[in-house]
């Protein structure tokens, strides 16, 4: 019926969110040498990756039904429902960057590689941190433009935050692995 | 009000501690598999853009449906045509996007000197039939998901992503490093 539509309108999203996508592994490319000076820290990688694009994607399409029940629009944008949202989804990060950590460094003793835990955790927790505050605010900034443009929510928040919170989250994680081995 | 950050918190976790631990284990393969990484940098380039494609369409299947099943346009039935009709066009989306993108990784490797060890026509291959299998796999999860959790009173909106895209990038990185096994490139 609307397949012509359903293609227009995410084909190109979709080919943009891969090129984002390229930007993420190409950063990660640049990290090939601390990945192997911080044993453990890829075994970590596509979960915080993946943990962030979860809520960013879950939060943004909550909105999306939120939108089609008549919860929130363009000019009712920032109400309570909003806000619940946005509170679970930075108690969640700070939560799961913990466990991420913990059972990193655990698999990995398993396994017989043994990581630094101090230096593991705190790269993850920064990066969680980090990255959550801003992908937060980045998301009502799409949300916002999304309703302005009249899109479906459903079809452009969940591959825009997803992309978007990747790159950064790459980058949060980049930065924090820096940070730490050099200090540490 | 229908959302409160509690609710959020508390339904989110187990999901998202189950995810995280199904990705942990897609990192041991990563770290398994260093040498082959070391050896092939193009693959560290690769697996985030597979994954997050199969992520993204496996995501915006499963919003579409969600929407679909609350309004009430999608019934909950295998046969409906709505539901087949999407599914079909992830497939098809799928493709385009895997082919396009293959061949911009390629052009960027070859500017960072990063393909010696493969060849354009042979990276193409494998990077779209590890896509494609992946979008076969992500979609049918999709479907499953939203349908289970509707008919169970869950949240679609809360299950789908975390879902689909955990089961993506786990097999993500299976089935790119088995289609490398069967190309015999990077071992």
């Amino acid at each position: 019926m609307y397949a012509r539509e359903m293609v227009k309108q995410s084909l190109p999203l979709f080919i943009f969110c891969g090129l984002g996508a390229i930007v993420t592994g190409s950063t990660l490319g640049l990290m090939i040498d601390l990945l192997q000076e911080i044993p453990g820290l890829i075994v970590a990688i596509p979960a915080i990756i993946a943990i962030r694009g979860n809520i960013s994607t879950a939060f943004g399409s909550r909105l999306g039904s939120a939108y089609h029940l008549g919860l929130i629009d363009q000019d009712n944008l920032w109400n309570e429902e909003l806000k619940e949202n946005i509170i679970g989804s930075i108690i969640l990060s700070f939560l799961v960057a913990i466990i991420i950590g913990l059972f990193a460094y655990a698999s990995s003793v398993i396994l017989n590689v043994y990581p630094n835990p101090l230096k593991l955790i705190t790269i993850i927790l920064i990066a969680g941190i980090i990255s959550a505050l801003i992908l937060t605010s980045m998301t009502i900034g799409i949300i916002y433009l999304v309703f302005k443009r009249g899109f479906d929510p459903d079809n452009v928040t969940g591959p825009a935050l997803a992309t978007f919170g990747d790159i950064i989250t790459m980058l949060c994680i980049f930065a924090s692995a820096l940070l730490v081995e050099a200090i540490l | 009000m229908i959302y409160s950050w509690k609710k959020i918190v508390k339904h989110g976790l187990p999901l998202l501690s189950l995810t995280l631990i199904i990705e942990i284990f897609a990192g041991q393969i990563l770290q398994g598999k260093q040498e082959s990484i070391i050896l092939l940098p193009i693959i560290l380039i690769s697996f985030p853009v597979i994954n997050s494609v199969a992520g993204n369409i496996g995501s915006v299947l499963g919003a579409r449906l969600a929407s679909g099943l609350h309004v009430g346009y999608i019934s909950l039935d295998f046969k409906d045509k709505e539901m087949h009709n999407n599914f079909y066009i992830s497939l098809l989306i799928g493709f385009i996007t895997y082919f396009v993108l293959s061949i911009v990784i390629y052009l960027l490797a070859i500017l960072g000197n990063l393909t010696e060890d493969i060849a354009l026509i042979n990276f193409i291959a494998i990077f779209v039939i590890t896509g494609v299998l992946l979008i076969c796999v992500v979609s049918i999860v999709s479907v499953l998901t939203a349908f289970i959790s509707f008919k169970k009173g869950l949240d679609p909106d809360d299950m789908v992503a975390p879902i689909v895209t955990t089961i993506g990038d786990l097999m993500g990185i299976v089935f790119l490093f088995f289609i490398l096994g069967i190309f015999g490139v990077g071992i």
